[in-house]
């Protein structure tokens, strides 16, 4: 499912990586910017953690100008004089404003790094209303952020989760240079989408996808046992031979009926004392029924 | 596939037990007759159908009206969101009044999902083994030879329901037709449509939940909802929706912070509504994000708050998906409250444990039981270890109550 994603987000999608301190998600962050940049996808970064250099890394070639990296690293709050960008900026007008900016045929993509960063600064109502309203507006076509989630308290994250339409949760894995990827996603009619899968980021930001984690870890694997025949190594015979077996059938037993007895017998109940009762003109209603309310 | 079901009075053998006798019942002209709506058997509300004919039974009989409804959401909302929608269909089938809220999606896109009601069988709710009446016996009476007096008798009865057929069945692979929907008159409150001001209230309910109140307000009042309003009129009911109360969306940070700064707001608006509810004909569906409130004292004074109160807990995601136990169920309901309306006692449902499963022209809630373990060798995991334990039930099940045979 994660080649999927990297192929592209539907209008209107929400992709979330969370990571943690044991992983940062930041290189799987750059592996779905090469990939909307390969698609002739125009890119907006807002960067509050890192700086552009350390972004732009391993992008090479004529796409890049199509990333615009609005740098928010060097001062996000605005303490110097004139702030490139700040934290303050997040909100649906100043987005907007940024990304029309650029003119470019196709609506951008919006990247986050990190998200985790404006919830530091702004309410979580404030920053999901700001991403729904995003999301709704057209002016951008999927957004794409970073959260790490031990950072934030559990609420906080099942909230951010909540507005997203795929949230991808990454873990180390078991040898250096692999980790686990946890895909969550929500399609359009409601249907969820569960998947595990094991990927390595290689130099030029591509994705291999290796294949499912086998479970390791206390999960039941029970061997299944062999049932041994009960009626094998005894001193006398307790099998039956096809013979056997047929005389055994043809064997009728006292108290078992014909069949016609049994169907005469089994389908008398619902037949037999029903009361069919049409009133006639000479039948008069009692008008104090006490029982008329009744509707069981 | 019957035949459209004439009235009552064919005295054929092929009616299940379930359908009226000959017997017509009197009305009484002096009660409200309010299409969709029936008397309860207990206390003598008016009672609504939920769209659920299990939900129906679980609660008593159906939803009184002037009550609300809380729906813990499961984790991903999406069995949360269908009995939201199978309310508002009941709603449109019986032609009640709508009103749909929501923060997250805009309520022309619920309405717009709403099942199609299975309008040809009037829900003919079949026991899970029908007697056969089937003019081939032979191959019936082939299935038990010994035993052959039990095979007309159904097996084990999971699964819930009441006798009368007061609610409706839904087809949930087909969205309702237009036609039938804009049949009925819906009020719509998308909270992005209306603008907070910026002037902090003193009030303790957030600038969202006061602005729905209103709305709610406003509309029982045009509307004529209210029971005080004059009986000229024939009289309807009014369901409300409410999606996602409490969810980030709204304003609210109850869901975001294990302490939230106003954490009163979601309280207040609740006794609101109920006040609101208790003055006027209509009900409430009021879905609630609780998996991510973390105060569970709140939690439990929104519970109070409301008269019904059910959790559903769905497998998707969670260790519970592969445990055999649960393969046939999509996840598990709790029932939280259930209210006594003008009596000491409610009843309560006989069975605790409930699983429910969404099939297609039915969302069945039934009891969870487990079935007899025939085999020596598969150890049968306790319920108690199932319920409780976070980490993989299976290796303390079979670590401790161990498998083996024993050698004599």
């Amino acid at each position: 499912m994660l080649t999927e994603l990297l192929q592209g987000t539907d209008a209107g999608g929400f992709l979330l990586i969370q990571d943690s301190a044991c992983l940062s998600g930041r290189h799987l962050l750059r592996s779905f910017i090469n990939a909307a940049l390969n698609r002739e996808e125009a890119v907006h970064v807002l960067g509050f953690e890192v700086g552009e250099e350390e972004l732009k890394d391993g992008l090479k070639g004529s796409p890049i100008q199509r990333l615009h990296f609005h740098n928010a690293y060097t001062d996000p709050l605005g303490w110097t004089d004139n702030p490139t960008f700040t934290v303050h900026q997040f909100c649906l007008e100043e987005l907007t404003r940024l990304v029309k900016q650029t003119s470019h045929p196709k609506p951008a993509t919006l990247v986050i790094d990190s998200l985790s960063w404006i919830l530091r600064h702004h309410s979580p109502p404030a920053v999901c209303k700001t991403l729904q309203q995003l999301r709704k507006g057209g002016a951008v076509r999927a957004i794409i952020a970073l959260l790490h989630a031990d950072m934030h308290q559990r609420g906080t994250v099942g909230s951010v989760c909540q507005l997203a339409t795929s949230v991808v949760t990454v873990a180390p894995g078991m040898k250096g240079d692999e980790a686990v990827a946890k895909i969550t996603k929500r399609s359009k009619s409601g249907k969820v989408m569960q998947d595990e899968e094991i990927f390595s980021i290689k130099e030029d930001l591509t994705v291999a996808v290796q294949s499912r984690p086998s479970h390791l870890g206390p999960k039941q694997t029970d061997p299944e046992e062999q049932e041994t025949d009960p009626t094998a190594n005894l001193t006398f015979n307790l099998r039956l031979s096809d013979t056997e077996r047929e005389a055994k059938e043809k064997l009728s037993l006292p108290f078992v009926f014909s069949k016609e007895k049994k169907t005469a017998l089994l389908h008398s109940g619902p037949g037999s004392g029903r009361i069919l009762y049409e009133p006639d003109a000479n039948d008069d209603y009692d008008q104090e029924d006490p029982d008329d309310d009744l509707d069981v | 596939m019957a035949a459209p079901m004439s009235s009552a009075g064919k005295p054929s053998a092929e009616r299940s037990p379930f359908n009226t006798t000959s017997f017509q019942k009197k009305t009484r002209s002096r009660l409200i007759s309010i299409p969709g709506t029936r008397p309860s058997v207990q206390n003598g509300q008016l009672l609504v159908s939920t769209g659920v004919t299990s939900l129906d039974y679980l609660l008593g009989g159906g939803l009184a009206v002037g009550t609300v409804l809380l729906i813990e959401e499961d984790r991903y909302d999406s069995y949360s969101r269908m009995i939201l929608k199978y309310f508002l269909a009941e709603g449109v089938v019986c032609r009640h009044e709508l009103f749909v809220a929501a923060a997250h999606d805009n309520p022309d896109d619920i309405l717009q999902e709403l099942p199609a009601p299975i309008l040809d069988d009037v829900a003919i709710h079949k026991p899970v083994e029908q007697p056969r009446l089937s003019c081939e016996p032979q191959d019936s009476l082939d299935a038990m030879k010994i035993a052959w007096r039990y095979q007309n008798l159904p097996k084990v009865q999971s699964a819930l329901a009441s006798s009368s057929r007061f609610g409706h069945y839904y087809d949930v692979s087909k969205t309702m037709e237009p036609e039938i929907r804009q049949a009925a008159k819906c009020h719509r409150f998308y909270l992005p449509e209306h603008p907070t001001q910026s002037s902090p209230t003193h009030s303790t309910m957030l600038q969202s939940y006061s602005a729905l109140l209103k709305s709610l307000q406003e509309v029982i009042h045009r509307e004529g909802f209210e029971v005080a309003a004059p009986m000229s009129k024939s009289r309807n009911i009014l369901r409300i929706g409410l999606h996602s109360l409490g969810s980030v969306l709204w304003g609210d940070d109850l869901c975001c912070h294990d302490n939230p700064s106003n954490s009163h707001a979601l309280t207040t608006f609740l006794y609101g509504l109920r006040a609101l509810l208790r003055s006027s004909l209509s009900v409430a569906v009021v879905t609630v994000p609780s998996h991510l409130i973390q105060d569970r004292a709140l939690m439990g004074s929104i519970t109070r708050l409301c008269d019904n109160a059910i959790a559903l807990e769905s497998f998707k995601g969670s260790e519970r998906e592969t445990n055999p136990l649960y393969k046939d169920y999509h996840g598990l309901l709790y029932v939280r409250q259930v209210p006594h309306l003008n009596c000491l006692a409610s009843k309560l449902p006989d069975h605790k444990d409930l699983a429910f499963k969404l099939k297609r022209k039915q969302f069945t809630i039934e009891r969870l039981h487990l079935p007899p373990d025939l085999s020596e060798t598969v150890s049968r995991v306790s319920r108690g270890e199932l319920a409780g334990a976070a980490t993989v039930t299976s290796a303390c099940g079979s670590g401790t109550s161990g498998n083996k045979h024993l050698d004599f």
